[in-house]
């Protein structure tokens, strides 16, 4: 028959098959699978045949190379990127077929050490800032006659409280922004304000050394906390413990019991004015920003120091705690002067960098919205978990005040966190609120 | 038996002190056979001690120094000072075997005290590697821990308040009653008596008085050393340049005068007395000479530019009228020539052939004849004719060439020939920088004069009543700003009053400018008045209004005034008739 006559079908059909690869090859498609061991058969001809000579690194080159120690375990680096890992499939199967293992870069030569730290310097940039809303400013409250130095908003939401350069606590209402009260005692600038969640006490200090306990159901001072040296320049209330910090010109921090006014602790150790003080449920439970431009970490029971940081390069006028984060900010003036810290053992997190001004200070919401507030009147959202800016601001001083008085003093988050309340030198306190569209 | 009870007890854990130095020595003694070897320094016995030092505390025994021996002693060390320990740190070295330089930053601290001092703590968080992911985590401890923490926190706080309440408290309050007890009392000795063989005794405490001051001094414990400082982790400040050390300077807080009050001035007004950004920018001198020179340079080269421009005219001029003149004089030559009359040539000043041929092209209108030409000169004339007329014949071709070209050219370059040829291309001559503007008396005047208010023209003549037709400030002066006439037709400013129609102008008028309503009653006798159309005219008043010519014409007529009878009379008259009739 003519069987015979026709040419042998395998290497036909191998032809034809080369042919219909090539053909679909070039479109990608899930259907043409590499069949792995015909891939691991093609690698490894390949290798054989071309990189052969160049497996090994020539001997001198070796030499100059040093001996690399035993390898170290490779890490799966689990990095904040999100990402699809870079290990192909390719580099697996070579992995597989090649047991020696992979030239290790040493760890002595800088070049590669650089390269390395500029690609994980790469990989960490990727971290995308959540979106914020813009705040914009929509209250303006003129009532005091001085500097407003403090601001405290109560827990129940419902109104807050201001201290400012004419000696007088002023009561206000949150919702409509009316005055309720003043209270009037204090016979120098009132620097700090708080309330307490769990009495019925509003605790103020000022520069004149007094710390005072009003109680806020008959609007009285009961108590005085006696001991300061000098002005009380900030002032903060243990969440769970009856204790109470004040901090000030004297260079110490004191710690008082707040039924019998004794004084438990003074946290001396720094040697300017710590100007800012804050407490927080645990360790460290007291967090110190001085002048001296450190920053202290106390541990309450033993009333010493547990960490003191020194990245500060002038002095610190303003702390914040993350409500919900174990972080806590701190700032100061200058360029790269806002860093965040992680607690409880202080390690420097990053800088929120681009607020050249000296700041006066911060505030944080659960949402992660960050303020800071600078002597010059900028203000500036951050985003608190990549310390990116979203929003840069100017402080409107209010018509007849001066081009000087466009600072901000202090600032606060109401309880929602919607809402921000600033104290100013224009006499004024101003809320700012989040556009919502 | 008592040796018997030892043997049953077991052995003390504590073997009895025994103190006793003759039960030592006992026990020396009783020992010294069993011991093999006592190494006992030998003291060498009292008076042959010379040269012997006691060093160690054995050569003291328990005893006390040597006296006879001259060398400083320290029996059972006293005395001794103690060789410091020194404060060398040992070289540290972690678990890879890299040395831990900042041990000292470390030591001396309180245990759990976390010192920062190593560039790993100035690396952000996120690219730090010796830390894992846990590590970068940041939650905040649990319930459980913070209720932990809190507890140890309360515990160790309430120790301390306790502490100092108790300090605070009043410890002995003086019982009012005092505190008293009976106490009843036997004499050991049961002396004589037998009345005292019982008594009973009452106890009190002397009562305190509680403003005693305090008997003993309250000395204060200096402050022990402060913990060791933490090593800084940022860059040292800058150091402040002179230039910024004195932008910090701030004048202080007093005027220039005096401040009697004691006032507190801004800083804005400080730094405004000080007078620190009050002085302008001082631009040089020469700015302003190099651009005079420029300017004065500028228009010299123009000057020079058209001086010579006006020589070349001329001389082109001159030249045109040099050769008109040549040609006048040919021409009448020519004539002169035609009509007879010899010319008087001079033979040395022969013509030459160029001149000729130019000559002859020049008269070659009047179809020149040479007839009268000297016969010996024939054939040197045919020759010279010959060429003549190739050269015009040359000249016609190229010519008809030329047209040719022309009636082949396209219309464009048609246009631009003719305009070359009728001198209107000045391409070419703007190209070789020939062509210029024709110059105007403006662009001689100096242009910084321009856009300046001056006076016009001259002052020279003083008869001409022009000196004061303008105002000398015109639009500068604070007068023309305030009271400037919102509608002056005569100012230019032409859309006042309804472009000045007629009907424009009383609206105007009527317009109620300061809200006063329409006047009712404008000035007295004004309603009267006809209604004038057009402006007021005056016209001469002719009539003698105060009689001055009828009295220079009565001065003029002679009569003296005595003289004149009948005025008198005629005054006099009335004068009686006055009185008559008041008579009657």
């Amino acid at each position: 028959m003519s069987t015979s006559a026709l040419p042998p079908i395998n290497p036909l059909l191998k032809t034809c098959g080369k042919c219909t690869r090539d053909v679909f090859a070039s479109c990608p498609d899930d259907s043409i699978q590499e069949e792995p061991r015909s891939a691991r058969i093609r690698l490894s001809v390949k290798m054989n045949d071309e990189y052969r000579d160049v497996r090994e690194l020539p001997a001198p080159l070796l030499a100059q190379q040093g001996a690399v120690g035993p390898l170290r375990p490779k890490e799966q680096r689990k990095a904040i990127t999100a990402g699809p890992s870079a290990e192909t499939d390719a580099s697996r199967i070579i992995a597989t077929i090649d047991n020696k293992p992979i030239q290790q870069p040493s760890t002595f030569t800088s070049a590669s050490n650089l390269s390395r730290a500029l690609q994980l310097h790469k990989t960490t940039r990727t971290i995308k800032p959540t979106y914020h809303p813009p705040w914009k400013l929509t209250r303006v409250i003129s009532g005091h006659l001085g500097w407003v130095r403090s601001v405290a908003v109560e827990p129940g939401n419902k109104w807050f409280a201001t201290g400012a350069g004419d000696r007088v606590i002023k009561i206000w209402d949150l919702a409509s922004g009316e005055l309720r009260l003043s209270l009037t005692g204090h016979i120098s600038t009132v620097r700090g304000l708080a309330v307490s969640a769990r009495h019925p006490y509003l605790f103020s200090c000022g520069e004149d050394k007094m710390v005072k306990c009003w109680d806020l159901e008959a609007n009285k001072v009961i108590r005085h906390y006696h001991g300061h040296l000098s002005g009380v320049y900030a002032l903060s209330l243990h969440p769970t413990l009856d204790i109470l910090v004040t901090s000030g010109r004297d260079a110490s921090a004191r710690v008082w019991d707040m039924r019998t006014k004794a004084q438990i602790h003074v946290l001396s150790g720094h040697t300017a004015t710590v100007a800012d003080v804050k407490c927080q449920e645990s360790d460290p439970q007291v967090i110190t920003g001085s002048m001296d431009s450190t920053v202290r970490l106390w541990d309450l029971a033993a009333g010493k120091t547990m960490v003191t940081l020194t990245h500060h390069k002038k002095s610190v006028r303003a702390l914040a705690i993350h409500p919900t984060e174990y972080s806590f900010a701190s700032a100061s003036a200058g360029g790269n002067n806002i860093k965040k810290w992680k607690c409880p053992e202080g390690t420097f997190v990053f800088n929120f960098s681009g607020h050249n001004a000296i700041i006066n200070t911060l505030s944080v919401n659960s949402e992660g919205v960050f303020f800071s507030g600078g002597d010059n009147g900028t203000l500036t959202f951050w985003d608190y978990d990549t310390g990116t800016a979203f929003q840069n601001m100017e402080d409107i001083p209010q018509p007849g005040s001066l081009e000087a008085e466009a600072g901000v003093f202090c600032s606060t988050f109401d309880m929602t966190g919607t809402r921000l309340i600033t104290g100013g030198a224009d006499k004024t306190i101003k809320i700012y609120a989040e556009q919502t569209q | 038996m008592a040796t018997a009870l030892a043997s049953l007890l077991p052995k003390p854990v504590y073997a009895p002190t025994v103190s006793d130095d003759e039960d030592e020595a006992v026990q020396v003694t009783a020992a010294a056979p069993s011991q093999s070897v006592i190494i006992r320094a030998a003291v060498p016995p009292y008076g042959q001690r010379r040269g012997w030092k006691p060093t160690s505390p054995d050569d003291f025994g328990d005893g006390g120094a040597y006296p006879e021996c001259h060398v400083a002693q320290y029996p059972l060390g006293m005395g001794k000072k103690k060789a410091s320990s020194g404060n060398t740190l040992a070289l540290q070295v972690d678990a890879e075997g890299n040395v831990r330089y900042d041990a000292i930053a470390q030591q001396g601290q309180r245990p759990g005290k976390i010192v920062q001092s190593q560039f790993k703590d100035l690396v952000p968080l996120a690219h730090r590697k010796d830390l894992d992911e846990s590590v970068r985590q940041l939650e905040r401890p649990s319930e459980d821990e913070v209720q932990a923490t809190t507890e140890k926190t309360r515990a160790a706080l309430e120790k301390l308040v306790n502490g100092k309440i108790k300090a605070a408290q009043p410890k002995n309050v003086p019982d009012s009653q005092g505190k008293t007890s009976f106490i009843r009392y036997t004499p050991g000795q049961q002396g004589g008596s037998d009345s005292l063989k019982q008594r009973i005794i009452k106890m009190t405490e002397v009562v305190e008085d509680p403003l005693e001051p305090p008997r003993f001094k309250h000395k204060k414990i200096p402050r022990g050393p402060p913990s060791p400082p933490p090593p800084v982790l940022r860059s040292p400040p800058r150091k402040a340049t002179a230039q910024e050390q004195k932008e910090w300077m701030i004048p202080p807080c007093i005027s220039n005068w005096k401040n009697n009050k004691g006032y507190t001035i801004p800083l804005d007004k400080r730094l405004a007395a000080d007078g620190r950004g009050l002085q302008d920018v001082h631009i040089n001198d020469n700015f302003a000479k190099f651009s005079e020179s420029l300017f004065i340079a500028d228009r010299h080269a123009r000057e020079e530019v058209r001086q010579r421009a006006l020589m070349q005219q001329k001389l082109a001029e001159k030249e045109k009228a040099q050769k008109e003149e040549n040609l006048r004089m040919l021409a009448q030559r020519a004539r002169e020539e035609r009509a007879g009359i010899p010319v008087a040539r001079p033979a040395d000043s022969k013509p030459s052939a160029e001149r000729a041929a130019a000559m002859q092209s020049s008269l070659g209108a009047y179809g020149s004849g040479s007839e009268d030409e000297s016969g010996e000169e024939e054939e040197d004339e045919d020759e010279e004719t010959a060429r003549l007329r190739d050269q015009m014949r040359q000249e016609k071709r190229r010519e008809r060439e030329r047209e040719l070209r022309m009636s082949n050219m396209g219309t464009e370059q048609r246009a631009k020939m003719l305009a070359r040829q009728q001198n209107r291309d000045i391409s070419e001559k703007i190209a070789l920088g020939l062509a210029k503007p024709t110059l105007s008396k403006e662009s001689m005047l100096d242009s910084r004069l321009f856009n300046q208010e001056s006076l016009s023209g001259t002052f020279a003549d003083d008869e001409a009543y022009n000196l004061y037709d303008r105002p000398l400030f015109h639009g500068s002066s604070a007068a023309a700003a305030i009271y400037k006439a919102r509608g002056n037709i005569t100012e230019g400013n032409q859309d006042s009053f309804g472009e000045g129609t007629e009907e424009g102008i009383t609206r105007a008028l009527d317009n109620d400018r300061f809200g006063l309503g329409q006047a009712r009653i404008g000035f007295e006798g004004a309603q009267d008045q006809e209604v004038r159309e057009g402006p007021v005219q005056f016209e001469k008043d002719t009539g003698d209004v105060f009689g001055l010519d009828k009295f220079l014409d009565e001065a003029k007529s002679g009569k003296k005034r005595g003289l004149d009878m009948d005025a008198g009379g005629s005054r006099k008259r009335q004068q009686l008739d006055k009185a008559t009739e008041r008579d009657t």
